[in-house]
Parts: structure tokens; sequence; C-alpha cells
């Protein structure tokens, strides 16, 4: 951060102003300086904050007290079984909601591109559930599946399926994924009718005329010319989906038998269940590490396309 | 921006399709409606049921409405009203905060010709994605220490951390599809660079500025896991107070449903309101919709 405040902001190329500046600092860095300075509080102390914590046992009966234990807490990071469970659910979690999400909101996109009439409509009615509080969805499908009285598991008892949906390990992994992609199908669908609105319709003719089929279109015209799009989309929900929390603390509080502990949920236990905070903070910075390198792949695609600012 | 919304494109004959695969895309779209939208009528319908309704082992379609549940809301041993005042004031004044802030940084940033423009906002960005869970952590032990916890200033505090960076990224975003001629012209004009912005520039990106500000307040108004950390009895939010009613000794769905209503529906209407520019907004400009 030094840069911007130490160095001069350089004068435009091009377009000389009119009256020559010699101040040191730039209007640019002058908008520039509350909104980078609060955030650097809030980012880089707690960044640091952290890296001591990774590196302490931290006590909090008694005022807060942090005892130097060297590499305890990461060595204990790499030989965790547990928590290599975690992250192998993580995994597992993140692949199947993002697939179903991307291919559901694929193919509601590309329905709702074809639709001429009521086209607003049917988005703004699909764009709901966006705006539903993670929490309020947990609770939601706590609601909808509850064996008692619950409308989902009501069908699922008509089709044969009888259990309790979020105690089995296996239908309570479902249910959460489900919950997710419930919610952030839209976001792609969204995102892919605004790409698909930009396929140049020419060429799209041009094809027709050429005798492509429907689906050779799609195939060879409108997926390679979307696929930029779906990448951002992509990108954009892996940044929250390695974030998931609220949805599961929930639901399941990451049970049963740990079958939906994902790291988010294991962090949180760590530090505020068992206080373990030192162990928390090395949890963390491995989670900020990854979902760091997300961030790179998404502004690396932006600067592809040229966009950065 | 691009404003030409998706409804708005040519019809050409290719558009049209055979009559067959346009029922077939009215199925896909049926079904892709019925998964949206029957949990959210359902949470609606059981709102206005009783009890016995509500819990009732075969769902009930044909019931008499009652407004209990909301009712029940705010004259029960546990009043809504604080939790409404808190979600209003945590979220609206960290949007507002965000606003104010972000959209003068997120001009500089759009503008400055800067060295390491490059790692300064990747740096932004890299504060907005970083996990939630990894960030509550250290804001504890400083709250702690600064006797934050339990405040409302927190709260704000710690929404700022999502949502200033977002508001800084997303409003650059908006910035920079502004020609630089229309602010040189102002200038030669006579204003002052600030005039400029404040009379030419900010005016012109007024779609930008309620967008993010919705989009803010929606995140914040959402927010589940800070305000479980941070929050207590003077600053507890309205998904908590949800979640509250599952742990006290069985779980009232009929008021249950009601306050997800509550939360959910001015949040729903808040961003339609900004639909348009919502590709923008939650893609943070890397996609504009054209």
């Amino acid at each position: 951060m030094s840069t911007l405040t130490e160095k001069p902001v350089a004068e435009q190329t091009g377009t000389p102003a009119p009256v020559p500046r010699k101040r040191r600092f730039g209007f640019e860095a002058k908008m520039l300086a509350p909104g980078i300075l609060l955030l650097a509080a809030l980012s880089i102390v707690p960044f640091l904050t952290m890296i001591v914590m990774s590196l302490s046992q931290v006590r909090l009966l008694g005022g807060l007290e942090l005892d130097f234990a060297g590499a305890t807490n990461w060595i204990r990071l790499f030989t965790d079984p547990d928590l290599a469970w975690n992250w192998v659910r993580t995994g597992v979690f993140f692949a199947l909601t993002l697939g179903l999400e991307m291919l559901l909101g694929l193919t509601f996109a590309l329905c709702m591109w074809r639709l001429l009439r009521g086209r607003n409509l049917v988005l703004s009615l699909f764009l709901l559930p966006m705006f539903v509080a993670p929490a309020i969805v947990g609770l939601l499908g706590r609601f909808l599946t509850d064996s008692t009285f619950g409308l989902y598991a009501w069908v699922l008892r008509g089709l044969g399926y009888g259990g309790d949906i979020l105690g089995g390990p296996v239908s309570a992994f479902v249910a959460v994924v489900l919950m997710d992609v419930w919610e952030w199908t839209p976001l792609i669908a969204l995102i892919t009718l605004a790409g698909l609105s930009s396929v140049p319709l020419a060429v799209r003719e041009a094809a027709a005329i050429d005798g492509a089929t429907g689906w050779q279109s799609l195939r060879h015209i409108v997926l390679p010319s979307i696929s930029n799009v779906l990448l951002v989309a992509l990108l954009i929900r892996s940044m929250d989906a390695i974030r998931y929390f609220d949805i599961i603390w929930v639901t399941t509080n990451g049970g049963p038998a740990d079958a939906t502990k994902i790291v988010p949920v294991r962090l949180y236990e760590t530090a505020f269940r068992f206080f373990d905070l030192g162990y928390a903070a090395a949890i963390g910075l491995v989670m900020l590490a990854v979902s760091i390198a997300l961030a790179r792949g998404f502004v690396r695609l932006l600067d592809k396309k040229g966009t950065t600012r | 921006m691009s404003a030409r919304a998706p409804g708005a494109t040519l019809v050409s004959p290719i558009e049209r399709g055979s009559r067959r695969s346009r029922i077939g895309i009215w199925i896909v779209i049926g079904l892709g409606l019925v998964w949206t939208l029957v949990p959210l009528l359902w949470m609606l319908l059981s709102s206005f049921k009783n009890t016995t309704d509500v819990t009732s082992a075969t769902p009930q379609l044909l019931f008499t409405p009652t407004l209990d549940n909301y009712v029940g809301l705010f004259t029960g041993a546990n009043n809504l009203t604080p939790y409404i005042v808190h979600s209003v004031l945590a979220a609206g004044i960290s949007a507002i905060l965000s606003v104010v802030i972000g959209a003068p940084a997120g001009y500089g940033l759009a503008r400055t010709r800067m060295r390491g423009k490059h790692h300064l906002s990747f740096w932004i960005i890299s504060t907005r994605m970083a996990p939630i869970a990894a960030i509550v952590l250290p804001l504890f032990l400083m709250f702690r220490g600064l006797g934050l916890i339990d405040t409302l200033a927190g709260l704000i505090l710690a929404y700022m951390t999502f949502n200033l960076p977002f508001a800084i990224w997303l409003m650059s975003a908006f910035f920079a599809e502004l020609p630089l001629a229309l602010e040189e012209s102002a200038r030669v004009e006579g204003c002052t660079r600030w005039q400029a912005f404040w009379h030419v520039v900010l005016p012109l990106t007024k779609s930008g500025l309620v967008t993010t500000f919705v989009l803010c307040l929606v995140f914040a108004w959402n927010d589940y896991a800070f305000a479980l950390v941070f929050s207590g009895p003077n600053s507890q939010t309205l998904p908590i107070a949800a979640n509250q009613l599952v742990t006290q000794a069985g779980i009232d769905w009929g008021q249950l449903t009601a306050i997800g209503t509550f939360v959910v529906v001015p949040m729903m209407l808040a961003g339609l309101a900004v639909r348009r520019w919502l590709v923008t907004g939650l893609t943070l400009g890397a996609v504009t919709g054209e």
C-alpha cells in the first residue's frame, strides 16, 4: 500500500490537463484514500492478527492472552485427518453445487432466451431465491423436509422415500447441496442470459442459412461465444461457494456424523464452540489462500477481456 | 453500462423455433418455476395458517387464513421490534457508508494511472472474496479489545469488510463506463475536478449508486454469520431472531414462516427494483449484459 501514498499519480498521457498540477497527491489518490485506509484497517490488521493467532495458544478466559506456541497449530493442521475429510467434503460440495448450478442455470437461460413473450416476468420470478437470506433458506429447508409435516418430505413419502432427510448422512448432504442450488441457480441463469443476449443475431442467422441445426448452432456458435461469461459466472459462484456457511449451520450444524461438515463449518465450530482460536486461525489462513487463488483466476479473466480498471 | 434489457432483443424467424420446441421450452420453464417458487409460496401460505394447519401431516391447501403468526411476533415474549430496528440500522447504515466511501474510491480506482494499480485492485477484490468464517475470527478478538461486541457500530464495521470492497469495485465498474471527455469538458468550463465529479460524473451514475446501495443492503440484511458472533441482546438482527425460534423449546413454524416472509419480501422488492443492473452488479462489472 505504500505506493499509494508515496508516489505522485502519473499525469494522464495524451490529454494534457488544463492546469499543470504540482501537488504531491493526485486527485485520484485523494478520492481513494478514505476507502483504502478503512479497508486496510478492516483487512490488513485482521490478517496480521490471524497470523499471530495461528502461532499462538489463545486464551479468552480472564482477559485475552496470547501464548507463543510456535508451529504447533500448523503441525496439527497438516496431521489432522478430520480436517482432511472436511476438505474432501468441501471439494465434493463445491463440485456438486457448482456443477448443478451451471447445468440448470444454462438450461433455464437457454429456455428463457427463446421466450418471446413474458421473458421479463419469468426472469423476475426466477430471480427471487437470490434475495432470500441464507439463514432463512436453511430454516425453510428444515421446514420443508421435516419428517412429520414437511411438504417435500410428504412428496418424497409418496414416491417411496420415508427416511428423515436431514437425519441421514447422504440425504442431509444432498439436501444442503440442493438448498444452495435452489438459491443460486438463478444467478447463473441471469448472467448466462445476459451473455446470450449479446450473441450477434447475424452470426446465428448466417449459420441457419448455411443449414446448421439448432443443436449445431448451439454447440458451435452460441456456447463458444458465451464461454467467457460462463466462466465469470463459475468463478463468481465458486468464490461464494468456498465461503458457504449459513445454510449448513442453520440446518445440520455439520452433522449428522460430520456428513455436512465442510471447512467453513469446521472453522466456525473450532473457534466459537471449542474456542480453539489459534488452530481456527491456521485453518482460516489456508481457506484464505484458497479463496485468493480463486480471486486470482477471476481477475486474470477480467484482464484477458481487457476490462480491468 | 448497457441499458438494453434482456427482453428487448429483436425477433427474427430463427428465434421462433418450431411449435414442438416452443412447448418443450415452456415445460422446462414451468418445471423451473415450480422448483423456484414452491418453497416461497409455501412459506407465505404457512405464515397465514394456524398451528394445527402448519403442522398437519398432510399439506393443507385449504385453510382459514389468520394473522395470528404476525401478531404473535409483536405481542409474544420475544417482541420482534428491536430486531427490526437493529436490522434496518445495521444494514442501512453500512450500505450508506459503503456508497459514500466507496463511490469516490471507485472513481479514484477507475481513473488512476498509478503504478501498482493492478495490485491495488486485486487486493480490494480479494478482501471481498475472503471467507467470512476466517474474517470473523480476528475481528472477534479486535472487537473484544475495542468493546465493540454487541454494539450496532461493531456490526456495521463488520459488514463494511464485505460491503466496502464490493462498493469500491462495483462503482469503479460503473465509472469506467463513462467517457472521460465528459469530465474534461466540464473542466474546460472551469470546474475543479471535485466539481466535475460531483456535478457531472455522479448524476450520470445514479443507477450505479442505487444498485450498489441496494446490493450492499441485501448482503448486510441477509447476513447471519457475523451477527451470530458479534451481536447480543442490544444488536441482534432478524436472521438471528428467526433462528432463535428454533432453539426455544419446540419450533413455532407458523411464526417462523412469518419472520421469514418479513425478512425476505423487502429484499426481493429492492432487488427487483434494480434488476436491470443486477448482472453488472453481481459480476462486479465483468459482464455488462450486452
